[in-house]
């Protein structure tokens, strides 16, 4: 897809052609115009590559057990993590992709430090200690080096570790307590801080995962209408975010806030709302479709598809809270689905011949 | 430069933090007071994927505690307590908050006591440990071991610290003890 620039170059051309703008002015204009570093095919690759070998040492330490002493492979793994550190501060400001990079993987190499440490020792601990120490660490990397991959392997981290406790599964649920929720107001924070896209897309997620575990504790009650009332605390986030858009990552934010907005009111209309279940049906179309006239209204198109898809979910649910049997409602909505993407061909033809 | 600074001291921290910890719980693995606890099961598949062994502390219910009716054999407790009956250490109860004094002889561990479904009369000790990691060559003599004792019992040799965390030095299968070194 072009971007904004280049789809400048083309209008400046298009305009002076027209006589519409001054020639001698399309320079100025273009050097006004300033476009964020982009990420070609090849760095991309480089990026992933590097990834894959933090993942390939770590496992390569891991499955040499009679080759290397206990002591021996502990060293080694520091080591290896010392060398990616060491690297990230080399590039520093001259090379920020690859420092971030390396940042990056110094992070899931601590992570697997710890673990193999625990293994190599057999020192006991449980899982979701060891996760929230790995995310701890690699948040620490991430302020020390200002590295948004970093966070992002952070806020991972963190998110796994919310899931590897005993009380998610219902057995412990008054020693539950849930820290991805903070952590990505912390990673919301220092993406407009950093004016990081990547670690806004992964911190607005983790907050919609991170509420959904917080409030997902088992025996919690009126746990349907907490769901919605967190909804409207994410529908409240995205139009502060739509209020700043564009400065720097509130777009994103409100992107995700909406998808999160939506999913959390939906979820929350399955649970023993008795007569409220009606208010909450017609709220969630009137919602629906507010959301695509804002999304049409702001040209957002993920917005728009946000309330397309919650618009045949919410009349997917009226449905069969009508009684009508499944597969009577599974052919409504696949003529709904149907009848979306004639329309959206449709639109697109007009745009393209217009 | 100061990046630099800074990223360095980030990464200095955190290997200090690891080299810490593993010096941490030698310490504390080595003034703990050992006690040999009965294995009551070893899975030996884990052996050929990851070389280590599934441990599991199974122990007789003591005569007038009932499973059924004990409060802190419901999985809420914090500590078991653990009393010396020969050369090895059996379950003798569990324990809720920390100002109980065990008996002479008796040690507490962090931990819990769950009755165990379809075995009447028998409790699994949950201490914190449940593998032991060993080198190919140890995880096979170990199973050769395994294979052979016949009866014999198998135990692990466990420290528990000042804390009451219980840490593995090691395991002692067929009369043969495997302890855990730095190499």
């Amino acid at each position: 897809m072009a971007g904004y620039k280049a789809r400048l170059e083309r209008d400046l051309d298009r305009w002076i052609a027209k006589g519409l703008t001054p020639a001698e002015s399309r320079e100025a204009i273009l050097a006004s115009v300033t476009e964020g570093p982009r990420v070609d095919a090849s760095t991309a690759l480089a990026v992933v590559g590097a990834l894959l070998a933090a993942v390939a040492a770590v496992a390569f330490v891991a499955a040499n057990w009679d080759a290397i002493p206990r002591l021996g492979r502990f060293a080694l793994i520091l080591s290896v993590f010392l060398a990616a550190a060491a690297g990230a501060a080399w590039a520093g400001r001259l090379r920020p992709i690859l420092a971030n990079t390396l940042l990056a993987v110094a992070a899931i190499i601590y992570a697997s430090a710890i673990g193999l440490t625990g293994q190599i020792f057999d020192i006991a601990g449980d899982p979701q200690t060891a996760l929230r120490a790995g995310g701890l660490a690699a948040g620490l990397l991430a302020l020390g080096g200002r590295s948004s991959g970093a966070a992002i392997v952070s806020l991972a981290l963190l998110g796994f570790g919310e899931f590897a406790d005993a009380s998610f599964q219902g057995v412990a649920p008054q020693h539950s307590f849930r820290w991805l929720v903070f952590a990505a107001a912390a990673g919301l924070a220092l993406a407009w801080l950093w004016n990081s896209r990547p670690l806004a897309h992964a911190a607005s997620l983790a907050l919609i995962i991170g509420v959904i575990t917080f409030i997902a504790v088992p025996n919690r009650h009126a746990v349907g209408l907490i769901f919605i009332g967190a909804g409207f605390g994410l529908a409240t986030l995205a139009a502060a975010a739509r209020w700043i858009s564009p400065q720097r990552t509130a777009s994103v934010v409100m992107l995700w806030s909406v998808w999160g907005a939506l999913l959390l009111f939906a979820v929350g209309g399955f649970d023993d709302l008795e007569a409220g279940k009606i208010v909450h049906r017609a709220a969630w179309v009137v919602a629906s479709g507010g959301t695509i006239a804002l999304g049409m209204h702001d040209r957002q198109g993920m917005i728009t598809a946000a309330g397309v898809v919650s618009m045949i979910a919410a009349v997917g649910a009226v449905l069969f809270d009508l009684g009508l049997g499944l597969m009577t409602s599974a052919g409504l909505l696949a003529a709904c689905a149907v009848a979306a993407l004639v329309v959206g061909l449709v639109v697109r033809r007009r745009r393209a011949s217009a | 430069m100061i990046l630099v600074v800074r990223i360095l001291a980030a990464a200095g921290l955190l290997v200090a933090l690891l080299v810490g910890l593993v010096i941490r719980e030698d310490v504390a693995r080595a003034g703990g007071r050992e006690v040999r606890l009965a294995i009551g099961a070893i899975d030996p598949r884990s052996l050929l994927s990851g070389h280590y062994v599934d441990l599991q502390f199974v122990d007789e219910v003591p005569a007038g505690i009932s499973c059924r009716r004990t409060i802190y054999l419901d999985g809420q407790e914090k500590w078991v307590l653990l009393q010396a009956a020969g050369d090895r250490h059996v379950f003798a109860g569990g324990v809720v908050g920390d100002d109980f004094q065990p008996p002479p002889g008796a040690v507490m561990v962090r931990g819990q006591a769950n009755c165990l479904g379809g075995q009447e009369g028998r409790v699994g000790l949950d201490i914190g440990i449940d593998r032991f990691h060993a080198d190919q060559d140890e995880a096979q003599a170990i199973q050769a071991a395994l294979q052979r004792r016949e009866g014999d019992p198998a135990f692990a040799i466990v420290s528990v610290g000042r804390d009451g965390r219980a840490r593995l030095k090691g395991l002692q299968v067929g009369g043969k003890r495997t302890e855990l070194t730095w190499w």
